[in-house]
């Protein structure tokens, strides 16, 4: 019933934001994609190779990072984790600036590619290191993350030095937006989303278990090391291909999760699909605000849900505090 | 009867360290109800863990109904045993349905939903723990005692034959602990073996109908609560004194803690004149305070004979309700021979006790530093008619130390105390 109304809402405003934008093109005109016979060919092309890509991408995109979200902090038990604790973010941003600045040019997707690389490596290397005995201890994961993190840093902020005229490319990268983006990064991203969510759906009743402890888990049968190992797998794979088509876009897949748990969806069986759909919609939403809202100037979309999500990431902080 | 859950020189030892549990073997009947009593540290929890099989097996076997656990997988042996821990989850806000539900985990195939047979399993664990009323509710809403009541019904739902719990009752009140209690009693009925460890050996006398001992992770008794569970063997256990009873009402035995906690011996003897249920606080901080102790003279059944007796101190006594005679008299003589001080404890005086008065006097001639309260020379506590507060005068003048209380003995004390 609610996740129908979801799906409802998720259609409703990717067609709201395909109508949105440029020109003459206003709401009605987003009816056309069902008869594409009316449009010129400008139009059409506006519309269908510009437009609905973007839409269909940032809301794939806002998905995969909820859904993410949802499934490591369902994992530790821990409402502030979110899907860059791995270190996906500086690997993905490393990876970039690598391509930008090498001049490497394998195709269009060059700049994804490598950062997809980078950051798969990175949360392989965050998981390897963070790995004590046969169990991953949240606290140890956080400081592997950051530490990792930092180090890449490190590399992004040397290669920003040195990018001279290609700096402001490598800054835009790391903003995160969707500007100039088609249906090639659709294709990127959606065979391991779909293998991501496959695998995602397969572990929710075992979500659910670690909801009343590691311990109760296991004595249900759930065999809880492997159950982690396959999660973080997805997880890492989903989060790095999201990334590479986006660059880093914060708090999505923090804050939507925990939005829907503090309405009191905390079945995984639910608050998977809910935090996917849900998830797509808000930065899909956030985008087509990020690209009219100061028109004819585009934000990045990463500064938009930045700037909305910061103050509700404090008054979680706030929250928590008070119920310690 | 037939037996149900075999287990077979089980042993178990952490990465890097020595061994939890030493070849632990027993059996268990179906339908019994086992309580496992153990100090701190004695391995409890590592052996419910290793049944539960979320610890994995090193050495040793396990077997229910005749299955081995090795050949078990995970969720075979969660369809037949479940556990209950001391933790409560605290962040679920699930209704309480779905909680128990969550129970029928190792009964259900990726994908499917739950058929009517697990609809059936849950209904039945709410109803036998009573939990069905707030089947609806948050389970972060519930009360402590109803939160625990609702993983009781967590792993009923699993249907297991063996149920374990870890100390399921330590963070409840008195009364949720009782109820909790009265729930599992009646489950034996329902033909499911449940092994608990309690913290509470009075838990374990009252509900329990075996006992499994256990110290540094080997099984140091195993058997009928009646006949294994005594206060000596609790005292060796535990290392606490028992002071064996029985339950008033259930008749079962009932385990009182002495909590001497003694300061360690001094070297100094005592020997306390009392009577009447007077002298049992001044032994308790004589005690306390590391001195030895004699008791005399006293009769039997008096509450202070009964007290020195349960401390196991050296009482001198003579034959209930009569007067003290010679011979009592001189064996006090005997047995406070070694006594550096002799302590006369206000007490009532009539003339069957009297000749306490006398063996304070003769004590006094041999040279012992005999000490007297001020409150016994108040002549409301004499119903001999006067005869002894002559005889306590007589004492005051040949040299009797009075106190008025017994911090003022302390402070006389060689090497005093405050």
């Amino acid at each position: 019933m609610l996740l129908g109304l979801t799906v409802c809402g998720a259609f409703l405003s990717m067609w709201f934001a395909t109508g949105v934008g440029e020109g003459r093109y206003r709401l009605q005109d987003s009816l056309s994609l069902f008869s594409s016979t009316s449009l010129s060919s400008t139009e059409y092309t506006i519309l269908f190779k510009i437009r609905l890509p973007r839409v269909v991408l940032s809301f794939l995109v806002g998905g995969g990072l909820a859904v993410c979200g949802a499934a490591l902090q369902g994992i530790f038990q821990n409402p502030l984790v979110d899907p860059y604790v791995l270190g996906v973010s500086s690997g993905a941003a490393l990876g970039a600036v690598i391509a930008i600045l090498s001049g490497v040019y394998l195709g269009l997707l060059t700049v994804p590619l490598f950062a997809f690389l980078f950051a798969t490596l990175t949360s392989f290397l965050v998981l390897r290191l963070s790995v004590v005995g046969k169990k991953i201890p949240l606290e140890v994961l956080l400081l592997a993350g950051i530490a990792v993190g930092f180090f890449l840093s490190a590399f992004i902020s040397l290669g920003m030095f040195i990018a001279g005229e290609n700096l402001h490319q490598v800054v835009f990268w790391t903003m995160g937006g969707f500007w100039g983006r088609g249906w090639l990064e659709v294709k990127m991203v959606l065979p391991f989303l779909s293998g991501g969510l496959l695998v995602l759906s397969l572990f929710t009743r075992e979500l659910n278990t670690f909801l009343l402890g590691e311990k109760v888990s296991r004595s249900l049968g759930v065999d809880v090391e492997r159950v982690k190992k396959w999660l973080m797998l997805a997880v890492s794979l989903v989060v790095a291909s999201c990334v590479s088509v986006s660059g880093i876009i914060g708090f999505v897949g923090l804050l939507v999760p925990h939005i829907l748990r503090l309405f009191g969806y905390q079945d995984h069986r639910f608050l998977l699909p809910l935090s996917f759909l849900s998830g797509g919609v808000v930065l899909l939403l956030a985008d087509t605000l990020a690209r009219t809202v100061l028109h004819p100037v585009e934000l990045p979309v990463g500064i938009v849900t930045s700037i909305l999500g910061s103050p509700f990431f404090i008054y979680l902080l706030r929250k928590k505090k008070r119920e310690l | 009867m037939s037996t149900h859950l075999v287990v077979e020189e089980l042993s178990f030892r952490y990465e890097n360290t020595e061994k939890i549990l030493h070849d632990v073997h027993f059996t268990l009947e179906k339908g019994t109800f086992v309580g496992i009593i153990g100090p701190n540290g004695s391995g409890k929890s590592t052996l419910l863990h290793l049944l539960s099989g979320i610890l994995p097996l090193q050495e040793g076997r396990i077997l229910l109904s005749g299955k081995d656990l090795r050949q078990c997988s995970r969720l075979e042996w969660a369809q037949r045993v479940a556990i209950v821990f001391q933790e409560i989850p605290l962040q679920v806000n699930l209704p309480c349905l779905e909680v128990v539900t969550m129970g029928r985990f190792p009964h259900l195939r990726k994908w499917r939903r739950e058929k009517r047979e697990d609809e059936k399993a849950v209904e039945w664990a709410m109803e036998v723990t009573q939990t069905s009323l707030f089947a609806e509710r948050d389970f972060s809403e519930l009360s402590g005692g109803e939160k625990q009541r609702v993983m009781i019904a967590r792993a009923l739902a699993q249907q297991p034959e063996l149920l374990l719990l870890d100390e399921p009752t330590s963070h409840l009140d008195i009364l949720h602990q009782l109820e909790v209690m009265r729930i599992l009693q009646a489950l034996r009925e329902q033909g499911i073996t449940i092994l608990g460890v309690f913290h509470d050996v009075n838990t374990v006398a009252q509900f329990c109908e075996q006992v499994l001992f256990l110290r540094r992770g080997t099984v140091l008794g195993f058997g009928p609560v009646e006949r294994v569970m005594t206060g000596e063997r609790l005292t060796e256990l535990l290392e606490v004194e028992f002071l064996e009873s029985t339950h008033p009402l259930s008749l079962r035995p009932f385990f009182m803690p002495l909590e001497v906690r003694k300061k360690p011996p001094r070297g100094v003897q005592v020997h306390l004149i009392c009577g009447g249920g007077r002298g049992i606080p001044y032994m308790r901080k004589l005690l306390e305070e590391g001195f030895t102790l004699s008791v005399g003279i006293v009769n039997q059944l008096d509450s202070d004979e009964e007290f020195a007796t349960r401390l196991k101190l050296p009482v001198v006594r003579e034959a209930p309700f009569s007067p003290f005679g010679e011979g009592a008299l001189q064996r006090a003589r005997e047995i406070a021979r070694g006594a550096h001080f002799v302590l006369v404890i206000p007490t009532y005086w009539g003339w069957g006790n009297l000749l306490n008065l006398e063996l304070a006097r003769i004590l006094l001639q041999e040279g012992k530093k005999v000490l007297l309260f001020r409150e016994s020379l108040n002549p409301e506590f004499d119903y001999t008619g006067g005869e002894a507060m002559r005889r306590l005068r007589e004492l005051e003048e040949q040299g009797v130390g009075v106190i008025d209380e017994l911090d003022d003995f302390f402070s006389m004390v060689p090497g005093a105390l405050h």
